[in-house]
């Protein structure tokens, strides 16, 4: 459709999960009263000094394996020198010369094809203050100042917009699940950069670049990609030749807007940060970060999909990480995880959603939802029971044979007893009876009907259906 | 006037035990010495009040350490909280720190009193205290005279003895310098021996707080009270020891190296030859004394501006008039803010090293000199390691001339790092050096000498420096009659 | 080779440094800045391709802070040294935002 070939590099900074800041003790948090989460070495006071926060370090081994990167394993910091309001000490601390990973990548589906996106390299650093304008001043606010950053950059290697999308979809999959960031990009916890420039084909050089900053949501980086590639093409198609610059995307008016034409290159002054000396990572160190990562989203799915969940119920329960991690507390054992995984985003989460609980807050323990399952596989209960008595699940501490017993539904799979009932309802209904043997199937349903009334709906459907069939043709 | 600071350490802690006299005669004692000696403008700022605070409430404690009591003058380059802490530099004139540095809480702990912040070149950038935003301050040996820099406040305090003890720091040899023209001990450990939390920092690489005395063994006294890790400061270390257990031991046969740079034609024959009297002192003790070649040691010096301005320049990026400290008043917007702010409040030999340290590390010139640089200093130092595999210690002057007149070489950039020459090298190579006063030129002036230890080893230069002080028996006290 | 260096490279490095300079400032900084290159130069001469740079002269195990939340200060002492201020917040003349 478009006569030039986009070339698209895509530059996210991710706020790391941590208790404390990067460099300095005070929380790291958000949504607070302002400058209340800070300390001086956020501030910048004169003669203080940074420390190094173990779990960043942690956190982002972490982030270089789950990102396919290698790790390097001597690091140090390099100090970023510019003036701006929101950098307290006007230098930044960043791994400039030695990212912690480098060369990795991420795989994305692509129209049913599998794709690499090329990770060039993550790296650590501090973020900044956050400023609000206010007509002629603008007013810091330190909470941010510190909180620990990863910056993930990929090679320019997205073709088009939708694998631009794929891959912000599929990262931040990978670094939720790994417990590295909550990546809320309306929070700023996870912000994306798009670097976007087209040239005619693929033997042609790459054409000038354009940065946008700062997009706001995943789609709005797709919609701001191919924006970006129209301006440029118009530009083209009119023979313009146009400067690298940065632009950022305007939701209100749908469309990418110039920030500033980029200068001959940005002089940044960087030396290394003389105040962090050499990161060695020890064996021990990547090891058990990496032994501390939760399962990933693509072997979940593998593991629900061999043992019987339908592809969309498996997207469906990473989609809600909690009741995924649930699940797998019974991946050592036979539970059948059809059946469990129809109850979990069933009953259990419309309760769920109704109680606005999470199901850790439930009194469902390992043992309560393996018997529970196993109760429905075997019809021991049925959906109607199940909805009677899940409440009384969920919130009590009794066991489900209790809470059946409890409600006086621990009979009805006694076969006896239905059978009594079953041979009640044909003596009560001998025209239905005399139907059914001159092949009326509605009058089995009408019979069923009957025992279920009968049984106030508490009875094995699948045991009423075999005694009654067995009577009927006596 | 009483005389009590004119004791020793242990004189005045066995006063303070029998109760002969309290911390407050002594913070009394002190002040009274500080009006005497006002003319030498030692102090930016004075803390009467809290030191007779703090004296009435010591009072009410055990005495558990030599220190306990003993008036002590800090650099004001060290954060003080609720204490103004200028750095001699207008943009700090108004500064009133909100934490204390690591040191400040060991001085406390110990039962110093803290009297006062003392004068110093602006940011600790000079070597004569003539770059200070409050006045120069002036040599108690003679006024007519440069105390040295950047500690110099601390080293005139110390020398006048308005004080037994004062901090400083040492980026390139401002403890050791001013120690030598003002007659005192001074001494910059190992690099991390002593934590930076609170230093205003000039050269993070290079900085070092130091204990500038009377006498070798106070000095180790005080080293033994301000040492150790910090959780604050990651470039510090875990290394507590007693830097006194070495004093009085036999230094029979100790091994010495002199480096050949250290006896070139650049130095004042006066200091050569009061050296060489030493020497004799100390081979008639059967010590080794050999000269000795280090590897680029000549080119220590614009190693050092190339580092120390190139990390200065970040360092100070952080006065900008946003957070704290002097801001241009009327700015018509945030770029106007940092140039005004920049311009109006910092001095002219602070402005010149931030200039020169953002061109050596702007677009090209980070690669060409910063990273060649580091590297030649790596090998530097281990050229130092070197030596200290065949010697005890390195010896040498302190600095290249006795101390010179006030106003001279104010204004010459590359001259004033000449006067640092003797010294520089033990901050590239991050070794502990000590300045011994070794006699008084023939108008009177004090020289020093400089013994420079292994990484981590002062106590063996307190137990040279400690023998030699002995051998000389010197009268380091100035006195009211300085020759004027 | 040049004796002093150019108006427009002083001024290059006084805005990167963010210092307001005079013309008669420049001047002497075209001449000084000279003198201390062509001193820091005979570093330069040096010939070595050695890359292992000293960061800090030794070299601690690496250590690191447990991410455990210690003291922060109240908004007010944050604003206690701060020329300018508006609640809770620090206040600068207008940013042209980048974000």
């Amino acid at each position: 459709m478009n006569k030039y070939i986009p070339t698209i590099g895509i530059e996210v900074h991710v706020e790391l999960k941590t208790n404390t800041k990067i460099f300095s003790s005070s929380k790291n948090g958000y949504g607070q009263m302002a400058n209340s989460l800070t300390n001086v070495i956020d501030l910048g006071y004169p003669g203080t000094l940074p420390t190094v926060n173990i779990e960043v370090i942690n956190t982002a081994i972490k982030a270089a394996h789950v990102l396919n990167c290698k790790i390097r394993r001597t690091q140090h910091f390099d100090r970023k020198n510019y003036f701006y309001p929101d950098n307290p000490k006007n230098y930044q601390i960043t791994e400039a010369r030695t990212p912690i990973g480098y060369d990795g990548y991420v795989e994305i589906e692509v129209d049913g094809e599998h794709k690499k996106v090329e990770i060039e390299e993550i790296h650590i650093e501090e973020d900044t203050c956050k400023s609000a304008h206010r007509g002629k001043v603008s007013l810091l606010d330190f909470n941010r100042a510190g909180v620990p950053l990863i910056e993930i950059v990929t090679k320019p290697c997205i073709s088009t917009s939708m694998e631009a999308k794929l891959y912000l979809e599929k990262l931040r999959e990978l670094l939720f699940y790994s417990d590295i960031s909550d990546c809320k990009m309306e929070e700023g916890s996870m912000r994306a950069d798009a670097n976007v420039s087209i040239r005619k084909s693929v033997s042609d050089p790459f054409g000038v670049k354009c940065e946008i900053k700062n997009i706001g949501s995943i789609s709005n980086v797709k919609l701001a990609i191919e924006k970006e590639i129209n301006r440029q093409s118009k530009l083209l198609d009119s023979g313009e030749t146009f400067k690298e610059q940065t632009r950022r995307f305007d939701d209100k008016l749908d469309d990418t807007v110039l920030m500033r034409v980029k200068e001959t290159g940005n002089d940044y002054r960087y030396f290394p940060e003389p105040d962090i000396p050499y990161i060695v990572l020890t064996d021990e160190m990547v090891d058990s970060a990496i032994k501390s990562l939760p399962m990933l989203p693509d072997e979940r799915r593998k593991i629900y999909i061999s043992r019987g969940v339908s592809p969309i119920n498996a997207n469906k329960l990473i989609s809600n990480r909690s009741l995924s991690d649930y699940l797998n507390k019974f991946i050592d054992t036979d539970l059948d995880f059809m059946e469990a995984t129809n109850l979990l985003l069933g009953d259990i989460s419309a309760y769920l959603n109704r109680e606005e609980k999470s199901i850790e807050d439930t009194k469902l323990t390992i043992d309560k939802f393996s018997d529970l399952v196993k109760k429905i596989s075997d019809n021991t209960l049925t959906s109607k029971n199940l909805k009677d008595i899940l409440d009384k699940i969920l919130e009590e501490d009794k066991t489900i044979d209790e809470i059946i017993k409890e409600c006086g539904i621990s009979n009805i799979t006694d076969s006896s007893l239905l059978n009594d009932i079953v041979l009640k309802i044909i003596k009560d209904n001998p025209d239905s009876v005399n139907d059914y043997k001159n092949g009326k199937d509605r009058a089995l349903k009408y019979l069923m009907g009957q025992i279920m009334k009968e049984t106030k709906g508490s009875a094995n459907p699948k045991l009423v259906n075999d005694i009654l069939i067995q009577e009927l043709n006596k | 006037m009483s005389k009590y600071l004119d004791l020793d350490l242990i004189e005045i802690n066995n006063l303070l035990k029998n109760k002969v006299i309290t911390p407050t005669d002594l913070v009394l004692e002190c002040f009274d010495r500080i009006e005497k000696n006002k003319d030498l403008n030692c102090f930016i700022t004075l803390n009467k009040e809290e030191a007779l605070k703090r004296a009435k409430e010591l009072e009410k404690l055990e005495i558990t350490s030599l220190t306990y009591g003993i008036p002590i003058a800090i650099k004001d380059n060290i954060v003080t909280k609720d204490l103004r802490t200028t750095a001699a530099s207008k943009m700090l004139e108004n500064f009133i720190p909100i934490y204390d540095a690591d040191v400040i809480k060991k001085i406390n702990d110990s039962g110093m009193i803290i009297v006062g912040k003392t004068n110093m070149d602006e940011f600790a950038m000079g070597s004569s205290t003539q770059t200070s935003y409050f006045g120069h301050t002036k040599n108690p040996w003679n006024k007519k005279l440069v105390p040295g820099g950047s500690s110099g406040g601390s080293a005139a305090a110390v020398g006048s003895r308005i004080t037994p003890i004062a901090l400083g720091s040492d980026t390139g040899g401002s403890i050791r310098q001013p120690s030598s023209f003002c007659g005192i001990v001074g001494l910059k450990p190992t690099y991390g021996r002593v934590s930076r939390y609170g230093l205003i920092a000039f050269a993070s690489s290079l900085d070092q707080i130091g204990p500038m005395t009377r006498n070798v063994y106070e000095n180790a006294v005080v080293l033994n009270t301000i040492c150790g890790k910090s959780e604050n400061d990651l470039t510090s270390f875990n290394t507590k020891e007693d830097f006194t257990r070495l004093i009085d031991s036999d230094i029979t046969g100790m091994k010495i190296a002199i480096p050949k740079f250290y006896v070139n034609d650049a130095i004042d024959k006066e200091i050569i030859d009061k050296l060489d009297s030493v020497v004799q002192i100390l081979k008639s003790k059967n010590c080794t004394i050999d000269y000795v070649d280090i590897d680029y040691i000549d080119k220590a010096v614009p190693l050092y501006q190339i580092i120390a301005m190139g990390e200065a320049s970040s360092n100070l990026a952080r006065f900008d008039g946003v957070r704290y400290g002097y801001s241009y008043e009327d700015p018509e917007n945030i770029d106007d803010l940092y140039l005004k702010t920049r311009r109006f409040g910092f001095g002219n030999e602070v402005k010149r090293r931030i200039m020169i340290g953002s061109y050596l590390l702007s677009g090209e010139n980070a690669t060409t000199y910063y990273n060649k640089a580091m590297a030649i200093r790596n090998k530097m130092r281990n050229s130092f390691l070197d030596v200290f595999k065949n010697y005890d210690l390195i010896i040498g002057p302190t600095a290249t001339t006795k101390a010179y007149k006030l106003g001279a070489d104010l204004d010459d950039a590359v001259k004033t790092f000449m006067d640092d020459i003797l010294t520089i090298p033990v901050n590239m190579a991050g070794l502990p050096g000590m300045n011994l006063p070794i006699g008084f030129s023939n108008d009177h002036l004090p020289i020093g000498m400089q013994i420079i230890g292994a990484p981590f080893d002062e106590a063996k230069i307190y137990q040279l420096g400690s023998f030699i002080e002995k051998e000389l028996n010197l009268d380091l006290n100035p006195g009211g009659d300085t020759n004027e | 080779m040049k004796d002093k260096l150019t108006k427009e490279e002083v001024l290059h490095v006084a805005n990167l440094a963010r210092i307001e300079i005079t013309e008669e400032e420049l001047e002497s900084y075209q001449i000084k800045l000279k003198e201390l290159l062509d001193q820091v130069n005979t570093v330069n001469e040096i010939d070595d391709n050695n890359t292992d740079y000293l960061i800090a002269p030794w070299q601690n195990n690496s250590e690191f802070r447990e991410d455990s939340v210690g003291g922060m200060l109240d908004p007010k002492e944050v604003l206690k040294n701060t020329p300018r201020k508006s609640g809770n917040y620090i206040e600068v003349p207008v940013v042209i935002s980048n974000e």
